[in-house]
């Protein structure tokens, strides 16, 4: 199958209120042509109205929308040209599956013949070739969510929107469909614009990912630089774990951190301008070592948590009580049992610090 | 999902079904009676048959209920949708009006019409089913009401719309056929509202079949008990057909490219 459509996605300076709610605000995103970007958020930071506005579904919003270079203000919804699929299940009740994924040919006044062999291309692109006569209730929910998929590209969108696909589906249904989402669009080349609550799936799938909090975009980059080098403390504690560790500011470039120096990152925020704080450290990144009671390192082991190739261990530092978690290779953590005393190391090239 | 009937059901029903049967079949044999009583025959239904204006005033109410049914077709159904996709703020107050036929008598709405309409409609018979449109809005507006509130309307328009729909398109071929069991029910009240109208239609001085049954059946108490067996059952007719033409439509729908 072949599609020809390649198109940029510009977002700039979008801002949109409900009342006094701010739900988005100076949301500006860049997408490239082919490029599948997932917004990442908690539920009601605006992602939905994100993409609705996109959509032109919503066009009661500030700033502007470019698609292709064209500002599309003044286009409706229905001459957008977008494929949405929708988190809540979609499908027309009274039409047949194949109907369904044919709708949109059908109101562009596509021929019969034309548009039902699109329609079964479709289907078989996600593996439903055989269900086309079916009704959508005799769906289970991953395919009504794959027919919903074909429906969207049938149409060889501009542009496609997908608000949290995946998130009615149980999970082991949820990641198949996920990676088969990621086939199909990489196979068919459709700019899009994915919406998820969910951390993994938005790594998993997305050539960046943007972190949306209350209605702004925090950063918006590859997954690995995400979760390495987040643009700030925001980005930080919202992707992935996260230890908090009390931190000395020793120069401009460098933190003391139980009594080990560590490198310090300046992230969005700029360069601290207090003396302490608390630095950003993710549980792979501290290690363990055996260690006899004394020292600033010093903590005991509280509980182990094995999640299979990884082990999670709780330390509480013996110092200031606080409590830490440590991910380690399971192997490696059944050097250090519920109780031993340990040495807690840090190994990160350098680290946030949140003042 | 069946349930089994206890013999205390049965009885029940029996006496319901009694209620209406019993009268009826005393009403059939009072209508065959002929000769003063003396014989049976369809000599009265032949009668109401030969009566001057039967077929007239029956096409007449029959055109009547079409159009009826078509006005609230096209202007009720697009203005419910619209109204359960945000037009919220006019919810309210559109419910209400359409609950003022129910408190305010047709007679004085009938008083307002003959000032009201205009002209090219006033001396038409057709002034009539603008109001029954009126008359049957606190039905139609709840059955439709009732149907649009039990699907995820927004979702499947929004689906819609991003797949290029125009609205028009969208309502016939998404939320129409997906009400389609409210849209009838709509219609069905609309058509039989028309159909049996009597006190706007003497009021406004047309005559309907109603009418002409009311008039024609005075002094001629076997054929007027005649006409109302021939109503009812017409009436059954009525119904049962508009019962079974949308199903058969849509299938010859589904078979054929639902363009
Ligand atoms: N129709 C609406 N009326 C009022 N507030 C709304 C409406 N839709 C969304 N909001 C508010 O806007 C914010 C963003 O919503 P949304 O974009 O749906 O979030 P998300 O999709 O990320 O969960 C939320 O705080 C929500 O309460
Ligand atoms: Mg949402």
């Amino acid at each position: 199958m072949t599609e020809q459509n390649r198109v940029s996605v510009q977002l700039q300076g979008l801002r949109k209120v409900y009342g006094d709610a701010v739900a988005l605000e100076n949301f500006s995103l860049d997408i490239a042509p082919g490029e599948l970007v997932a917004l990442l958020g908690p539920s009601g930071c605006g992602k939905t109205t994100a993409l609705r506005i996109l959509a032109g579904l919503d066009t009661d919003h500030s700033g502007q929308i470019i698609i292709n270079g064209k500002d599309v203000a003044g286009t409706p919804a229905n001459k957008r040209n977008m494929g949405m699929v929708f988190q809540a299940y979609s499908l027309f009740p009274t039409m047949s599956v194949l109907e369904n994924v044919a709708y949109g040919l059908r109101v562009r006044k596509v021929d019969r013949a034309k548009r039902d062999a699109r329609a079964q291309e479709l289907l078989d692109l996600v593996g439903l070739g055989e269900m086309g006569k079916r009704l959508a209730h005799q769906l289970s929910g991953g395919q009504q969510q794959r027919v919903a998929l074909a429906r969207a590209l049938a149409i060889q969108p501009n542009v496609l929107l997908l608000d949290e696909p995946l998130s009615a589906l149980d999970a082991q249904v949820r990641t198949q469909l996920r990676d088969e989402i990621k086939r199909i669009q990489t196979e068919v080349g459709t700019t899009t614009l994915f919406v998820t609550h969910d951390q993994e799936e938005a790594m998993a799938i997305a050539d960046r990912v943007g972190v949306m909090r209350h209605g702004v975009l925090e950063q918006c980059a590859p997954p690995q630089e995400v979760y390495l080098n987040p643009a700030n403390v925001k980005v930080a504690k919202f992707v992935g774990a996260m230890n908090s560790l009390p931190a000395e500011v020793t120069s401009p470039t460098t933190l003391k951190i139980y009594g080990q120096s560590v490198n310090l990152r300046v992230g969005e925020g700029g360069a601290p301008t207090t003396k302490t704080g608390k630095a950003l450290v993710r549980p792979e990144q501290l290690t363990l070592s055996h260690g006899d009671g004394s020292g600033p390192a010093s903590a005991t082991i509280i509980n182990l948590t094995f999640l299979g190739p990884l082990t999670r261990i709780s330390v509480r530092m013996t110092g200031d009580s606080s409590v830490l978690f440590i991910s380690m290779p399971s192997a490696l953590a059944l050097d250090f049992p519920t109780g031993s005393t340990v040495n807690v190391e840090i190994r990160a090239t350098s680290v946030l610090l949140d003042f | 999902m069946k349930r089994k009937l206890t013999p205390a059901n049965y009885l029940a029903l029996l006496a319901a079904t009694s209620f209406f049967v019993f009268p009826l079949i005393a009403a059939f044999e009072f209508s065959l009676r002929v000769n003063l009583g003396k014989s049976h025959g369809f000599d009265n239904f032949r009668w109401v048959f030969q009566q001057e204006g039967f077929k007239t005033n029956l096409g007449v109410s029959f055109r009547l209920a079409l159009l009826t049914a078509v006005a609230v077709l096209v202007l009720m159904v697009p203005t419910v949708v619209y109204l359960h996709l945000g037009g919220g703020r006019w919810k309210r107050m559109i419910e209400f009006i359409c609950l003022v036929p129910l408190v305010v008598p047709v007679i004085s709405f009938a008083l307002g019409v003959g000032t009201a309409f205009p002209v090219f409609l006033q001396s038409t018979v057709y002034e009539l089913s603008f109001l029954y449109v009126i008359v049957s809005l606190p039905y139609t507006y709840r059955a439709l009401d009732v149907g649009l509130s039990s699907i995820p309307l927004l979702t499947l328009v929004e689906a819609s719309r991003a797949s290029g729909a125009s609205m028009r398109q969208t309502l016939l071929f998404v939320i129409v056929p997906t009400i389609r069991s409210a849209v009838n029910g709509a219609v069905f009240l609309a058509i039989a509202l028309s159909l049996g109208e009597f006190t706007l239609a003497v009021l406004l001085h047309w005559d309907t079949f109603p009418t002409w049954i009311a008039n024609i059946s005075q002094g001629h108490i076997l054929n007027a008990i005649a006409l109302s067996v021939l109503s009812l059952v017409g009436a059954w007719l009525v119904v049962v057909v508009m019962a079974i033409a949308p199903k058969s439509l849509r299938s010859n729908k589904t078979q054929e490219a639902t363009s």
